[in-house]
C-alpha cells in the first residue's frame, strides 16, 4: 500500500488500544487486502488472495471465540445482536467459499470478489455500529484487555504481508489448509493469558 | 449551438413524480470509483436541500395561492431529487469518511469557483474560505486515522492534498466580521450569482450535516471536533450568503435557483464517469429544465421581466471537479495569515478578533489542536498527504507550531 509523505500508513502504525480499536484496525486492513487482490495480476494476485483468505479466517474465528461471548454477556439483547452478526458471517463465508472454487485468473473472479467484499464490509460496519460501540460501554475493562491480547496472538498467525521470520516459525500453518489455521487460532485464543475458560 | 437551459424543453411536471421503488437507488461503492463522483453527489445534495428550503421560505412569504401551489408541486419533486441523489451515499461508509468527502467538496468546488470568479472582491471571499475548509480536512483526516485506523488518502485518493491550512482555532471570528458586502444584482456578471448560490448551498449543507451527526460519536475528541467545526461552518454560511444582493426579489431568486440547478446538472453530466450516476444527472437535468420554465413564467407574469435579465443569455463554462493543488499551495503561501475586519480582510489580530478568540478558546487548546496532539502521541507525527512536496509555509512543515 502507498504511504502518505510525512504521514503514517494505517497498516504499519503501532496502535496500543483496546479490543474495539484493534478490531477497527483489522477491518481497515481487510479493506486494504481486498484492494491489493484487485490491483494484482497473475501469481501476485494468487498470493495476495491467499493472504486475504487467511487473514479473514483468523479474524472471523477470533471474533467468534472472543467477541461474540462478550456481546452475549455484556450487550443488552446480546444474544440477538450476536446472532445477527453470526448470520452476516455465515453469508460472507458462503460467498467466500463460492469464490474459492474459482482460480484467481477466472473471468468471474473479480465480480465475485466484489460480492464478497461488500458482504464482509457490511458485516464489519454492522459490528462496529451495533456491537463494538456497546461493548465499549460495558464495565468489563479486564475482559476487553484480555480479548485484545487473544486477538493479537491470533493475528500473528496470518501476516498480511510476507514476513520471513514469522513465516518460518509458522510455516506449516501458513501453507497448510485454512482449516488447520482455524484450529491453530482456537488453540492460541484458548491459551491467551487472562482468558476465562469457556 | 451551446446548451441553453432557457430554450431547451424538459419533462412535463405531471410526469416527474417517481414511486418509492424508483427512488430506492443502489448506493455507490465506498472503496471504488472516482472520489469526485461522491463529491458531485454531495454537491447536488446540498443544492437540492437549498432548493427545498428556499421554496419553503418563499411559500411562507407568498400571498398568491396559485404561486404557492406551483411551489408545492415543484418542491415535492425536488424532495424526490434530493432523496435519489443523497441515497447514492453508501451505508457501509462511515460518517467520518463522508465528512472527509464533504471537506473535499468544500476544497475543490470552492477552488474551482475561486478560479472562475471574475469579480476580485468575490474571488477573495472564496479564496479566504477555501483555506479554512482545507484545514478542516486536515483535522478530520487526523481524527479518522486515530479512530478508524485508516489513511484519509484512501478516501480522497491523492486528488486533494491533506496538510494544515489556516489553523482552525483562528477561524473563530467575531460574528460581525463574517458579513461581507454583496454584489450588485444590476451590474454583476451573472456567473457571480451562480457561484455565490452554489458555495452558500454547499456550506449550508455541511453546517447542517455536522450539527446533526456530531453528537452521534462516542469519542469525546470526535464530539468536540465536530462541534467546533460546525460553528465555523455557520460562519461560512454567513460569509457566503452576505455576498448575494439582498435586493433580489423572491421571483428573481427562484429563477436563479432553478437556472443554477440546470447549470450544475448539465456540468456534472458532462464530467461524470459512473454511468448509473450519469443517468441520474441526465434525468434530473430534464426535470430542472421544466422547473426553470415554470419559474420563468411566474417571473414574466408577476414582474414583467425576462429571465435573461437575471441569469444572462448564455450558460457559463461548465463546473468541473479537478485537482487544485497548485492554487491551494499559492494561497497557503500568500493568504494564510488573513482574517476579516468589517467587510474586508486584514492581517492584524485586531481587538474584536482577539476578544472573540479569548472568549471562545480560553486558555486551553481547542479540539482542533487536541486532535493533532493526540495523533502525534499515538503515531509519532500528524497525518498528512502531501503529494507535491513540503508544506509551502515553513512554520507548518511540522506539527505543533501553535
Amino acid at each position: 500500500m502507498s504511504e502518505a509523505p510525512g504521514g503514517v500508513s494505517s497498516s504499519t502504525a503501532v496502535v496500543s488500544g483496546d479490543v474495539v480499536d484493534l478490531l477497527r484496525e483489522q477491518h481497515a486492513r481487510i479493506r486494504d487486502l481486498f484492494a491489493e487482490v484487485e490491483a494484482a495480476d497473475g501469481e501476485a494476485r494468487r498470493d495476495s488472495f491467499r493472504r486475504l483468505v487467511r487473514f479473514l479466517a483468523v479474524h472471523e474465528t477470533a471474533e467468534e471465540l472472543v467477541v461474540r461471548p462478550l456481546s452475549r454477556r455484556y450487550v443488552d439483547a446480546g444474544d440477538a445482536v450476536a446472532a445477527d452478526r453470526v448470520e452476516e458471517e455465515r453469508i460472507a463465508k458462503e460467498k467466500l467459499a463460492e469464490l474459492e472454487e474459482l482460480t484467481t485468473d477466472h473471468e468471474d473472479f473479480l465480480p465475485k470478489l466484489a460480492v464478497v467484499r461488500t458482504a464482509v464490509l457490511q458485516h464489519a460496519r454492522a459490528e462496529e455500529r451495533y456491537e463494538l460501540s456497546k461493548l465499549r460501554r460495558a464495565d468489563a475493562t479486564d475482559e476487553l484487555e484480555a480479548a485484545a491480547r487473544a486477538l493479537r496472538a491470533a493475528e500473528s498467525l496470518a501476516p498480511t504481508h510476507p514476513h520471513p521470520g514469522v513465516e518460518s516459525t509458522t510455516a506449516n500453518v501458513m501453507t497448510g489448509p485454512v482449516l488447520a489455521l482455524v484450529d491453530r487460532v482456537r488453540d492460541v485464543v484458548r491459551d491467551a493469558p487472562g482468558r476465562h475458560p469457556s | 449551438m451551446t446548451f441553453n437551459p432557457l430554450t431547451e424543453s424538459g419533462i412535463p411536471l405531471d410526469r416527474q413524480a417517481r414511486s418509492w421503488r424508483e427512488l430506492a437507488v443502489i448506493p455507490l461503492d465506498p472503496d471504488r470509483g472516482d472520489p469526485y463522483t461522491k463529491c458531485r453527489v454531495i454537491t447536488m445534495n446540498g443544492i437540492e436541500v437549498e432548493s427545498v428550503l428556499f421554496s419553503h421560505q418563499f411559500a411562507r412569504f407568498c400571498p398568491e395561492p396559485e404561486v404557492k401551489r406551483q411551489l408545492a408541486e415543484v418542491r415535492a419533486i425536488e424532495q424526490q431529487q434530493q432523496k435519489a441523489v443523497n441515497w447514492l451515499l453508501p451505508g457501509t461508509a462511515s460518517v467520518l469518511e463522508t465528512t472527509i468527502e464533504y471537506e473535499q467538496v468544500a476544497v475543490d468546488l470552492t477552488a474551482w469557483v475561486a478560479r472562475s470568479e471574475p469579480n476580485p472582491y468575490l474571488k477573495q471571499a472564496y479564496e479566504f474560505g477555501l483555506l479554512e475548509d482545507f484545514d478542516h480536512l486536515y483535522r478530520y483526516a487526523n481524527l479518522y486515522e486515530m479512530i478508524e485506523h485508516r489513511a484519509a488518502e484512501k478516501v480522497v485518493d491523492q486528488l486533494t492534498e491533506v496538510m494544515p491550512g489556516r489553523p482552525t482555532h483562528l477561524h473563530h471570528r467575531h460574528p460581525a466580521d463574517n458579513v461581507r458586502d454583496p454584489y450588485d444584482r444590476h451590474t454583476t456578471d451573472p456567473i457571480s450569482k451562480l457561484h455565490a448560490l452554489t458555495i452558500m448551498s454547499a456550506e449550508q449543507q455541511t453546517m447542517n450535516f455536522y450539527m446533526n451527526v456530531g453528537p452521534e460519536y462516542m469519542e469525546p475528541i470526535a464530539r468536540q471536533l465536530y462541534q467546533e467545526i460546525a460553528l465555523i461552518e455557520e460562519e461560512h454560511v454567513t460569509h457566503y450568503e452576505s455576498l448575494v444582493d439582498p435586493g433580489e426579489t423572491w421571483f428573481e431568486r427562484l429563477v436563479t435557483h432553478e437556472y443554477n440547478e440546470c447549470y450544475l446538472y448539465h456540468s456534472f453530466l458532462e464530467q461524470e464517469s459512473d454511468p448509473r450516476v450519469k443517468a441520474i444527472w441526465e434525468l434530473h437535468l430534464a426535470m430542472e429544465l421544466e422547473h426553470l420554465r415554470l419559474a420563468a413564467e411566474v417571473l414574466r407574469r408577476h414582474e414583467g421581466r425576462d429571465p435573461e435579465e437575471i441569469v444572462g443569455p448564455h450558460l457559463p463554462p461548465v463546473v468541473r471537479f479537478e485537482p487544485n493543488k497548485t492554487l491551494i499551495r499559492e494561497l497557503l503561501a500568500t493568504q494564510i495569515d488573513l482574517t476579516t475586519l468589517g467587510a474586508g480582510y486584514v492581517r492584524d489580530a485586531h481587538e474584536r478578533f482577539q476578544r472573540w478568540q479569548t472568549q471562545f478558546l480560553g486558555d486551553t487548546p481547542p479540539p482542533s489542536e487536541q486532535v493533532i496532539t493526540e495523533h502525534v502521541n499515538q503515531y509519532g507525527t500528524d497525518y498528512r498527504s502531501q503529494s507535491e512536496g513540503e508544506h509551502p509555509v515553513p512554520q507548518l512543515a511540522t506539527p505543533g507550531t501553535r
